[in-house]
C-alpha cells in the first residue's frame, strides 16, 4: 500500500514538473536576485488634455527569488522611495511629497509584493512574458494589481559583468493604477493630473552574493 | 471703432492665438522646469535583458507658461492697447 502511495506521489510530482514553465538556461534550482543597480528605474506617467507629466525614481530596491525551471515559484518585492520621484519641476516634486498627494513623511515608500504568476508565455529559452499579480501599496493603501511583465535571464558572462557579477535578471513591467484607489484625491486629480497613472519598471537584478 | 482700431484688435487676437498654439506645441507646461528627461540610448546588455530605453534627468531651466507666454501676451495686449487709443485720438483730431 505504501509503495503504491509513494509511486503515486512520485508520478504526480513528475507530471507537475513536466508542466512547470521556466527558463532553459545553464543555471538551475532556486536563485535570488537583488535589485541594487543605480540604473534601475520606475516611471510614472500621467496624461491629460492639459498636460503630460512624467515622474521617475531611480531609488529602487528589491529582491526576488525563483526556481529557474518554474516561473510560478517567483516571489519577492520591489520598493521605491517617494522622496526620490522627480518630475522635472522642483515645486511639483514638493507638492507630490506633500500631505495632499503621496504624503512622503507618513508613507515614505511605494511597494509591489509579488503574489501570483499567471498567463505564462515562453518567448525564448531565457525570456518569459507573464502577468504578475501583486499587492501594490502607496499612500498607506494596498490594492491587488496585475502587471504585464517580461523576464529575461542571462547566465553570467563577460558581457553581464559590465553591470554586476553573477547571473542577471532583466525585468520590464507595466501596469496602471488609479490614484483615487489609493486615496489620493484633490482638485487637480482628473484635470492637470490624470486619475489613471501608468507605471513602468525597468530593472536589472543580480544573483551574486 | 475705426478700421485701424479693428486691425489692431484682430492682429492682437491672431498674435495671442499664435502664443497659445506655441505654448501647446511646447508641451503645455504651466510651470518652469528645473530639469528635463532625455531618452537614453539603449545598451547591448539592456537589449539582451529585454529592457526598454530609459530616461535620464538633466538639470536645465526651461521657462513654462506663466513667466514665458504671460509676459509675451502682456506685451501684445499693452502694445495693442496703446495703438488702439492712438488711432482713436487721431480720428478725434481729424474730426476736429
Amino acid at each position: 500500500m505504501n509503495t503504491i502511495i509513494k509511486t503515486l506521489i512520485l508520478l504526480l510530482a513528475a507530471v507537475s514538473m513536466s508542466f512547470a514553465q521556466g527558463f532553459k538556461v545553464k543555471a538551475t534550482g532556486e536563485q535570488t536576485f537583488n535589485f541594487e543597480d543605480k540604473r534601475n528605474q520606475v516611471k510614472f506617467f500621467s496624461t491629460t488634455p492639459l498636460e503630460d507629466i512624467t515622474g521617475i525614481s531611480n531609488d529602487v530596491k528589491g529582491k526576488v527569488s525563483l526556481n529557474v525551471s518554474d516561473i510560478k515559484s517567483l516571489k519577492g518585492s520591489i520598493t521605491i522611495s517617494v522622496a526620490s520621484i522627480k518630475t522635472a519641476i522642483d515645486l511639483r516634486d514638493e507638492h507630490l511629497r506633500s500631505e495632499n498627494w503621496l504624503d512622503a513623511d507618513n508613507y515614505p515608500e511605494i511597494t509591489f509584493v509579488i503574489k501570483k504568476v499567471g498567463d505564462i508565455k515562453i518567448l525564448e529559452d531565457n525570456r518569459i512574458e507573464t502577468k504578475i499579480t501583486g499587492d501594490f501599496t502607496a499612500h498607506g493603501v494596498t490594492k491587488e494589481t496585475i502587471a504585464d511583465v517580461t523576464l529575461t535571464y542571462l547566465d553570467a558572462s563577460e558581457q553581464t559583468k559590465q553591470y554586476a557579477p553573477g547571473d542577471l535578471l532583466g525585468v520590464q513591467a507595466k501596469f496602471n493604477i488609479a490614484l483615487s484607489d489609493f486615496e489620493v484625491e484633490n482638485m487637480i486629480v482628473g484635470q492637470k493630473v490624470a486619475d489613471e497613472i501608468e507605471i513602468t519598471a525597468t530593472l536589472r537584478g543580480s544573483n551574486a552574493k | 471703432m475705426n478700421s485701424k482700431q479693428k486691425y489692431v484688435i484682430i492682429s492682437a487676437l491672431i498674435l495671442l492665438t499664435a502664443v497659445l498654439i506655441w505654448w501647446l506645441a511646447s508641451g503645455g507646461e504651466m510651470l518652469s522646469k528645473d530639469g528635463m528627461w532625455l531618452e537614453q540610448e539603449i545598451s547591448e546588455l539592456d537589449k539582451a535583458l529585454g529592457l526598454e530605453p530609459q530616461k535620464v534627468y538633466q538639470e536645465k531651466f526651461i521657462l513654462g507658461l506663466l513667466p514665458h507666454t504671460a509676459v509675451i501676451s502682456g506685451i501684445i495686449v499693452v502694445v495693442a492697447g496703446i495703438l488702439f487709443f492712438t488711432f482713436k485720438s487721431k480720428k478725434t483730431k481729424e474730426k476736429k
